[in-house]
């Protein structure tokens, strides 16, 4: 499903950002993503879905080698991959409804899908009582909440998420992780890049420690 | 089928919310172009009522061909038989050289008293043909006076040809002088509509740069963009049309009397309908190149990250 094989990426600073990485991540696994700042989390996973170009190396993800994918055929990647970003990216000036709906109409599905599954993704976060506000109106947890449902909304193989629980307290910590496991149960491959020490004691999940952009311990 | 009306339908709904979500930007850009196009629509309409006087004055354009003072009576049979047999010659009429002195001085019966006491006639007599009406009716009468200039009993020809060609030599350099403020125009214009789309890019890039990682296709990223800027061509060119036909008709209505000893009874004509279309089509086409230029470079360096 995922697999990366001695990718380099540098951003022409003292050290580069990813040396030599190499790993794998089978179909339906769930992974933590850890290390500390600046270990190469992010790069990675902007790697995954193309938002970086890798320098060297090979990536292979849902059978496209994501290093030498033409521009063209870019989308074709990325619908295969829900992401859930570090800041959200929800769009102020639209209603949780419209957020969730929006990421289906751009890619052309039709209205009445769109409708239903807006729906169906809004009742699987918990979020239908709160479908007209606005995102500036709902909390962290909420926001990210709609972030999850947006991701998950176009049934993605994969899901990526860049530290879904950094700004949350331990309760709602677990909330979100629970959002994440249901997906995984339902097939999806989970990259879930973290900080929080308190998922990784738990210690249900494999985790792959990134340090000075080297895989340390997997 | 069902795939591409989602697609028109989503498109359509973007570009009318683009529009509506930079409404000021937007009429901005159309008022832009609205005066742009005025000037050069302004240009094209001076330029169309030139033409039409000139195929005017093209038609009352006549050859005159002046006879020696002893030609005789065979030499002008022989030419009237000419004048007659020549296949593009409408009429002809014969001025006898006391018709010419005696309508001379009836026109300047006013006038100076030493041409009433004249007492010989210094005036040729004449014959004065019109031609049938073609495009290239002046370059038969060039072809017909050659001939004619080495007939017996002919002492010159007058046809008006240096006017015509000054005249035709101005229209050619109006023609020019249009295409050179055309272009130019046409490139200020793709710089506006490029800049009013930039605008419209940078004031939804959060919203772009999302449809981007979720997947859209930069087609259907770029045709709202491209709609946009066809609307602002459109709207631009519209407006200018009624400001020039408000224009028109303040001229007709305040001119048109003081200018008919130009213009020879001429009245002055709006733009024809298929430049107005023309005007329409081509600020279209402006738009759409200059929304896909910004749109372009977003999406190649966008690409390219």
């Amino acid at each position: 499903m995922i697999q990366l094989f001695n990718v380099f990426k540098s951003y022409g600073g003292v050290s580069p950002a990813l040396d030599g990485v190499t790993l794998t991540i089978h179909k339906g696994d769930f992974v933590y993503l850890t290390g500390p700042s600046g270990a190469g989390k992010t790069t990675l996973l902007k790697i995954l879905f193309r938002r970086e170009r890798l320098d060297r190396g090979q990536v292979l993800v849902h059978g496209f080698n994501v290093g030498k994918l033409d521009d063209s055929r870019l989308y074709q990647l990325r619908r295969k991959i829900g992401v859930v970003f570090q800041d959200y990216k929800l769009l102020p000036r639209k209603t949780v409804f419209q957020n969730v709906a929006f990421a289906q109409e751009v890619i052309g599905v039709d209205r009445k899908t769109v409708k239903a599954h807006t729906w169906q993704a809004l009742k699987e976060v918990g979020l239908t009582q709160k479908r007209n506000a606005y995102p500036p109106e709902l909390s962290g947890g909420e926001q990210q909440r709609v972030a999850i449902a947006r991701a998950l909304v176009n049934r993605p193989s994969i899901l990526l998420a860049d530290e879904p629980t950094g700004n949350l307290d331990p309760a709602m910590a677990a909330e979100i992780l629970a959002l994440f496991e249901q997906a995984n149960r339902n097939g999806v491959t989970v990259v879930l890049a973290t900080h929080n020490q308190e998922l990784l004691r738990a210690g249900r999940y494999p985790v792959i420690t990134l340090n000075r952009g080297r895989v340390v311990e997997s | 089928m069902r795939a591409l009306f989602q697609f028109l339908n989503n498109v359509l709904g973007a570009t009318a919310h683009n529009l509506k979500a930079n409404r000021q930007v937007f009429l901005v850009s159309v008022a832009t172009i609205t005066v742009a196009l005025s000037i050069l629509g302004l240009f094209l309409l001076v330029f169309s009522n030139l033409k039409s006087m000139m195929s005017t004055w093209d038609r009352q354009v006549q050859l005159i061909v002046y006879l020696d003072d002893d030609v005789s009576e065979d030499q002008k049979s022989k030419l009237r038989a000419l004048f007659e047999g020549h296949p593009e010659v409408e009429e002809v009429a014969f001025t006898s050289r006391e018709e010419a002195w005696e309508n001379f001085r009836h026109s300047f019966s006013g006038g100076a008293d030493f041409i009433q006491d004249l007492d010989f006639n210094p005036l040729p007599g004449s014959f004065h043909m019109r031609f049938k009406s073609s495009p290239d009716r002046l370059d038969k009468i060039k072809d017909f006076a050659q001939v004619l200039n080495k007939q017996p009993g002919v002492e010159s020809l007058e046809y008006g040809e240096k006017w015509v060609a000054r005249f035709e030599k101005f229209m050619i350099f109006i023609q020019v002088f249009l295409l050179a403020v055309g272009g130019l125009l046409c490139l200020g214009l793709i710089l506006i509509i490029s800049n009013t789309i930039k605008l419209s890019y940078y004031s939804r890039q959060d919203e772009i740069e999302l449809m981007r990682l979720i997947g859209a296709t930069n087609r259907y990223i770029r045709t709202p963009f491209l709609l946009e800027g066809v609307c602002v061509g459109f709207f631009g060119a519209v407006a200018s049309l009624a400001l020039l036909k408000a224009m028109h008709y303040y001229i007709q209505l305040r001119f048109q009397e003081s200018l008919d000893f130009l213009t020879r009874g001429v009245v002055i004509q709006f733009l024809p309908f298929s430049w107005s279309v023309s005007m329409v089509v081509v600020s279209m086409a402006v738009g759409l190149m200059g929304s896909y230029y910004s749109i372009h470079q977003f999406l190649e360096s966008g690409d390219r990250q």
